[in-house]
Parts: structure tokens; sequence; C-alpha cells
């Protein structure tokens, strides 16, 4: 095609023979098949809109399928209508933006729609506005999404206020009692909470969970990744989500209707509704930790993560039982945030938690670098676990390529000490 | 003479009142104020004694607008005829702060932003002008000068969170008049912390005390540091500066190198006419009637909120009205007033299209009689208008470079 600049390779050997069909078997999202072709579009071609042409008359369509279906009115031979050999061969595609993650060609997606939603999302200019709100999205399916969700939205502080409008939903939390209590009860028990130092393999094993979605069975909570436009969608909560984690944890002991933040269209919410209606997350004991079985792929070292998986649980048995059994139902949705912290505390987080002068406390934002924490300051870490595991959260973000820089991830790195209730300490909540 | 009808009138005044057409007779308040008001200018004794009758027959602090404009400025153009102006602001200060606590303050503030974007119209400006200043820095330092409680500052900590980029580290250093209640500060200040952690936002919180006026704020009470990016937010803030002092006040400003300064502002000339007893009134009489109705629109009529605005309303027309020498009073001026002494050491910035957009999509949250419009001609910024009024100013500012 005139104009595009399209440059084809294999990560592998050209000369090796392509693999017999590969099983369905979902990867981490731009991580392509070694197999695949990959190919390098110029952002011009990438969003052109009509990138199959018709070789009989010119004619261009958007979908590979929509050409077909042209192509098979001008009453070709048999022969020309064969789809030729090289489509069968998949496809990768990176991105045209050199700084980007996914311009190299290991971590190529495999969708060009997901290429081309994660262009303009990230790279793009955000074209589409909400009527309702001030949000602006680059892709158009994003806007339409948001837009169902729009105003529909409740949020719902632990004091039991719920709000239509999320200003005022924040600007009440920040001031909200139930936020003091929260967090008084968390200094109160995090005494002893140790943690093992953090290690790299611990971040690139929660770098895997946090690019998948929610599980529905414990064990299974690597799940593989979904695609990531779902990734994307499912991702709309965010900061309401989190916050308004108070009703969802309220089912643990009253099965009332689950008044998430965004449930609605959102695959990720939906499954945690489930597990959370299906009381598979317990209201105060610490038993369904052993029931745990820590998967490994995706790990790159095992250590670590075995070693925070073993250590923060028994520590939260023996040591937090007591605090961890809520005392009324209307504060579960607190004390079990307040156990979500503490597991969620084996935190991949290097920040050194040195307290100021001034009784602040300062963090040290190494961002990237996600290297071990001194161990010293171990117990400094976790000595606000409620502050490691939202501190956290804009960490991820930074590792989410989905939504262009608004997502927030609630998971953080501290997947491996996984526990029933620590569920909403390291679901990932997107916005 | 007995009687509640507020239409019956006086005769010996009625000839002063004879409504030209009906709907002049819903602004008998404004009248009677006005006309009091003069009478004191001209110290007519008889006349200033029958006014100040009729209005304080006709005033309550219930009833409706004109009823609580009426009862409001009666105490003022009381103590302005015995000249006991400054005690008796004196004394409904100090009532005002045994009253004052975190709970009821907080409690307030925020039904208040619920119901009306009066506060919020400038939060929202400011916040957009301040993340758009600080874009790429890594050291925050906020120097917060308002009458809002820090209600500001939680969406501006959620935005900074959700940057996308890293997270800056952000320093809150607020500026209260000792009168607001230091332990009302401390709370507020233990629960930004709190939120900030939950943020995740690297944060300090510190409170500057000033004990006499703000006027005499000086740089090293603010601790400024050398690698931070500095940002100060003025809501509601200048007018509490001293006349005299405002200039020196926004040099001082401008030396403290900020990235960008945000003036928030009721639109109200108090201080050009303050040696004029009349039009000083004028201009106040006008300013309440609109918040007043303002108020009574956005709130339910039966709220405990509202009254309590509107007796801080009280508080402030005394402060404006019988009281000359010093203390705090709040002497507003207009856009093109603080503009004219903002351009003395600053330029204006605009807001970008994302907070205008931010703007737009607040006011629709509200109910009808909102909107945004531009300053034209000697001042910068954007209006907030209540009916049609322009009622709040928000604007920012970046130091010219010297």
């Amino acid at each position: 095609m005139a104009g595009e600049t399209v440059s084809a390779s294999s990560i592998q050997n050209p000369g090796s023979n392509p693999p017999p069909v590969n099983k369905k078997k979902r990867n981490l999202p731009g991580t392509p098949d070694p197999e695949a072709e990959v190919i390098a579009l110029s952002p011009k071609t990438l969003m052109a809109t009509n990138r199959f042409v018709c070789e009989i008359c010119g004619k261009g369509f958007q979908r590979d399928q929509n050409l077909q279906l042209h192509r098979r009115g001008h009453n070709l031979p048999w022969k020309l209508r064969q789809r030729t050999s090289k489509e069968t061969r998949k496809r990768v595609y990176v991105c045209p933006e050199k700084t980007c993650v996914h311009h190299h060609p290991s971590r190529a997606l495999g969708d060009l729609t997901g290429i081309k939603k994660h262009f303009c999302r990230k790279h793009g200019e955000k074209k589409w506005k909400c009527d309702r709100c001030s949000r602006c999205y680059a892709v158009q399916s994003d806007w339409k999404a948001h837009s169902k969700t729009c105003g529909t939205r409740e949020y719902r502080c632990d004091c039991g206020t719920i709000f239509s409008r999320r200003d005022s939903f924040i600007t009440h939390r920040a001031f909200c009692d139930a936020l003091a209590e929260e967090t008084a009860r968390v200094a109160a028990s995090n005494m002893s909470s140790s943690v093992t130092s953090v290690r790299n393999g611990s971040l690139n094993f929660a770098d895997g969970l946090m690019r998948s979605n929610v599980v529905q069975n414990f064990p299974s909570f690597l799940k593989p990744p979904v695609a990531e436009s779902e990734m994307v969608d499912a991702a709309r909560a965010g900061l309401s989500l989190w916050m308004s984690q108070a009703p969802p944890l309220e089912t643990l002991t009253k099965a009332d209707d689950l008044v998430l933040g965004d449930v609605d269209g959102d695959p990720f919410a939906s499954q945690l509704s489930w597990i959370y209606r299906n009381k598979l997350v317990p209201s105060g004991s610490g038993e369904l930790i052993s029931s745990i079985t820590l998967p490994t792929s995706g790990m790159e070292e095992t250590e670590a993560p075995h070693s925070l998986l073993l250590s923060a649980p028994y520590h939260y048995s023996t040591q937090h039982h007591h605090h961890l059994v809520p005392p009324a139902p209307d504060t579960s949705a607190t004390a079990f945030l307040q156990r979500a912290a503490q597991i969620g505390v084996t935190a991949s987080r290097p920040t050194s938690e040195a307290k100021s002068p001034d009784g602040n406390i300062r963090y040290l934002n190494t961002n990237r670098s996600y290297s071990a924490a001194n161990p010293g300051n171990a117990m400094e870490n976790a000595a606000d676990p409620l502050r490691m595991m939202y501190s956290t959260r804009h960490h991820v973000a930074q590792k989410d390529e989905g939504a262009g820089g608004e997502t927030k991830d609630f998971l953080g790195v501290d997947a491996p000490t996984i526990c029933a209730s620590s569920l909403s300490g390291w679901i990932r909540i997107r916005n | 003479m007995q009687n509640t009808d507020p239409y019956h009138r006086h005769p010996s005044i009625s000839c002063l009142l004879e409504p030209k057409d009906p709907r002049e007779e819903e602004k008998w308040a404004a009248e009677l104020i006005q006309e009091c008001a003069k009478a004191i200018a001209e110290k007519d004794s008889s006349k200033i004694h029958h006014l100040l009758w009729m209005l304080n027959e006709l005033a309550s602090p219930y009833g409706d607008c004109d009823q609580k404009l009426a009862s409001y400025f009666l105490e003022a153009l009381l103590c302005r005829a015995t000249e006991a102006g400054e005690l008796c602001y004196t004394t409904l200060t100090s009532a005002a702060e045994k009253r004052h606590s975190f709970v009821t303050a907080r409690r307030v503030m925020l039904k208040f932003q619920e119901v009306s974007p009066w506060t919020t119209f400038g939060h929202v400006a400011s916040n957009g002008a301040i993340m758009e200043a600080m874009e790429g820095e890594s050291k925050l330092h906020i120097v917060d000068i308002s009458n809002t409680y820090c209600t500001q500052w939680p969406t501006l900590l959620e935005a900074l969170a959700s940057r996308g980029s890293d997270t800056p580290h952000l320093r809150l250093t607020v500026v209260a008049m000792v009168s607001m209640g230091g332990s009302v500060m401390d709370e507020i200040g233990r629960r930004m912390v709190k939120f900030a952690r939950l943020m995740g936002v690297p944060f300090e919180f510190h409170v500057v005390s000033i004990v006499s006026t703000l006027g005499q704020l000086t740089e090293e009470e603010l601790g400024l540091r050398k690698d931070e990016a500095v940002a100060v937010n003025c809501v509601g803030a200048l007018r509490r500066v001293s006349v005299e002092e405002r200039d020196a006040f926004m040099r001082m400003l401008c030396a403290l190198r900020p990235r960008v300064v945000t003036v928030v502002e009721e639109e109200a000339d108090f201080t050009t006419s303050r040696g004029d007893l009349v039009a000083c009134f004028e201009q106040c009489v006008r300013f309440y009637s609109i918040f007043l109705g303002m108020l009574e629109e956005s709130f339910s009529p039966t709220s405990n909120e509202r009254f309590m605005l509107e007796k801080e309303c009280s508080r402030s027309i005394l402060g404006v009205l019988a009281c000359n020498g010093s203390g705090v009073c709040e002497r507003r001026e207009k856009a093109s007033q603080w503009c004219e002494r903002l351009t003395e050491a600053f330029a204006t910035t605009a807001f970008n299209d994302d907070v205008i957009g931010d703007l737009e999509a607040l006011l629709e949250r509200y109910r009808e009689g909102w909107s945004l419009v531009p300053a034209k001609g000697d001042a910068a910024g954007l209006y907030l208008t209540w009916k049609a009024e322009p009622v709040v100013w928000a604007s920012a500012w970046k130091p010219i470079k010297p």
C-alpha cells in the first residue's frame, strides 16, 4: 500500500518453521508469541480507517472481514478467492511511539484494534469528551463506555453516605470520621508486623498479577490476563470502586445488595462481587490462608514470593487475629480493609518510612526501581500497612498501559501474600 | 403600634416607601437600610430612630430574604449609630470562636459546597492552575491562605495521585488566623495527612498562625525550601489584608518566586467607598442581598448550615460597616481593582481548556442559575455568575520576571 511503512520481522530466526497450531494460552499483554510476525505501522497507517483495500476496485475497508465480503461481490474465480498463506501466520503489532514500552517487538500487542486503541490512549489527543463530567478520551469506544456509566454511578463512603458526585465524595471522604477511625485502628494493630525484604522476584510476580484480572477462585488468582481493551474497560472504577469498597465488604456479613462503584459493564468488579456474595471471603479467620496455593507461573523468581506468603499469613493469623474479628457488622468494612492492608504490607515499595522531624512521614518515591528495601526498613514499611497498600497504587498505575495514565491500581505489588480476606487489598481497581 | 404585617408602613415614613411597582415592594429592606444609612450620615436622629424601629419590627433572621437582610443590617446600623461597632464586633467574634469547632466547620463547609458552587468554583479553577503550573515538578509547596478549611485539597491530592507520571511530594502550609481556632486547623491537618496517605501522596502539613493581621505575614514564617516549586493559593484571602497593606503583601508574595498565585475573591467593592457611609452601605446591601438570596435558593428551607452561614454574614457585615480601625475586616474589592494591584508584580495566566471544561462540568451539577463568564476589559480571569450577576472571581498569576 502506498504511503505505508511496514516492516515485518520475526522475533525468532526467520528460517525456523512455524510451530504446530498453538494452544490458546494467554500471556501477559505485550508478550507476544515468539513465532509471530511483527508488524510496525506508522502512526498514519495505524490510524487510517480503511487499511484493507480491494485489489480489484481499490475500495477501502476498516476490517478485513468487510473487505472479504466485498470481494465476494466481484465474482472472482475460486482460486483467487483463497486467502493467502501469509495470513495464517499470527501477526503482532508494535507501537510506533519510540518511547513507548510497546515499541519493542518483544512487547508487541497481538491485536490491531488493541494497538490502535493503545496508541490513541497513550499517545493521542483526547478528542472525545463526556457531556456530564469533564472527562476526555482519545478512543471513541472508551468514551462511549464511560458515558454509559457516568452520572449513574454512586459513591458510598464507609460512613454510609452516598454521593452522586465524585468530587464531593472525595472531599467528604478526606474529612470523614470513618477515615480517621480506620487509620487509627490500623495504627493500633501494626505493632509488630514485620516484613521480609522485598526482592525483585516479587516485583515481577506482582507485575504479572497486575496484568491479571481478578480471580474467581483463590488458587487461580493468577488467572491469565484479559486482552488489553477488556482490561481497560474493566478498569473504569478507579478511585470510586476502591473507596466504595465498604459495600462489598459489608456483604461479608450481610448479604445485601452490592453497591460497587462500577459493577455494570465491569467484568472485573463483577468477578469481585461474585466472590463477596459467595462469602468466600471470611470475616474473621485466618484459616483460609492455608488453602491458598501460590501458582508459580508468571513468576521469574519464586523464592521471595513464597517466603512472603509464608511469613505474612503466619504473621497474620497469629499476631493479628484478635484484631481482625470485626466487632460489628457495620465496622466490618474497615476491619476488612485493615486486614487487607496488613496482608498487603509485604509490599515491594522500597519506601523508607523515616519520620521527618516534624512528625510527618516522608516517602522516597523511587518509582520504577522496585529494588529491595533495606531490611531495616522492612519493619517501618509495615508500620503503616494501609499507607503502603494505598500508596502502591500509583506505582502500579504506571505499569498499566491501558488507560493513558488514568488508572489506579489498588493492588500494588503485594500479590504473594494473598489470602482470601486480603482480596480487597490487592484487587486492582482501575479507573 | 402593633403590627406584624411587613407591608404595613408607619404613617410618618410611608411617603418614603411608596411602592413604585409591585416588585419594589419586595425590596423594602434594601430601601429602609439605605434610608437609615442616609439618616445616620445626616445625623438626623429622629429619622434614624424611626427607621431603626421599623427595621426592628420587620426584621427576622428566620424570615424571608428581606427580613434577614433587615435583621443583619439592623445590627450594623445600630452599631454605626451608636459607634459601638468595634465592641460589638469583638463580642460577636469571641462568641463565634467559642461555637467554632471542627465538626461544625466541616459540616457547614461541606454542605455549602454540596448545594452551591460558590467556593468550589474557585477551588476547581485554582487547582487546575496549580496542576498546570506544577507540571513536571517533583516537590511542591503550596502556601494556602484561604477561608475554606482545606476543602480544596482532597481533590488536588487525588489529581496528583492519579497524574500518571510520578506522584510529587506535596508540602502544604496553611496560613491561619488565630481567630479561626487552632484546634480546628490541627484536626484538619490530621485529616489531610491521613487522606494524603490514603492517596499515596507524600505529604507534609504545616500551619502558620497569624496573630496580628494577614498583612504582617513574612516570607520567613513560611519556611520555604530551595528545591521546591511554590504555589500560593489565596481564596478569600486578599480581602482580609488591610487596605493599606495590600500592595506590600503582593510584593511579598512575588518575592516568594511562586510558579503561580491563584486568587479567588468575591465580586464586591467595599473599599473605594469606605469613607462614604451611604455608598458603602449600598455596596454591602447589594452584595449581601445577592448572597442571601443565593443561600435561600440553594439550601433547603430548614437548613441549619445555611443559618450558620448567615450568622457569619451578619458578623462580616458588621465588620465592614461598623468597624473603621484595625481588626479583621473584609473589605472586598472588585476584580478590576485586584487586577490593578496585582499587575504591579504579576502577569495574568489564562486557565487552560481543561480547567474551563472542568468548571463548566462543575456548574452543571448544581441548580440552575449559575454560569461561567470570562472577565473582560480591565480584569482577567473568570467570573462565576449567579442570575447573571458576577459574584465570585477566579484568576491565576505568575510573577513578572525581574
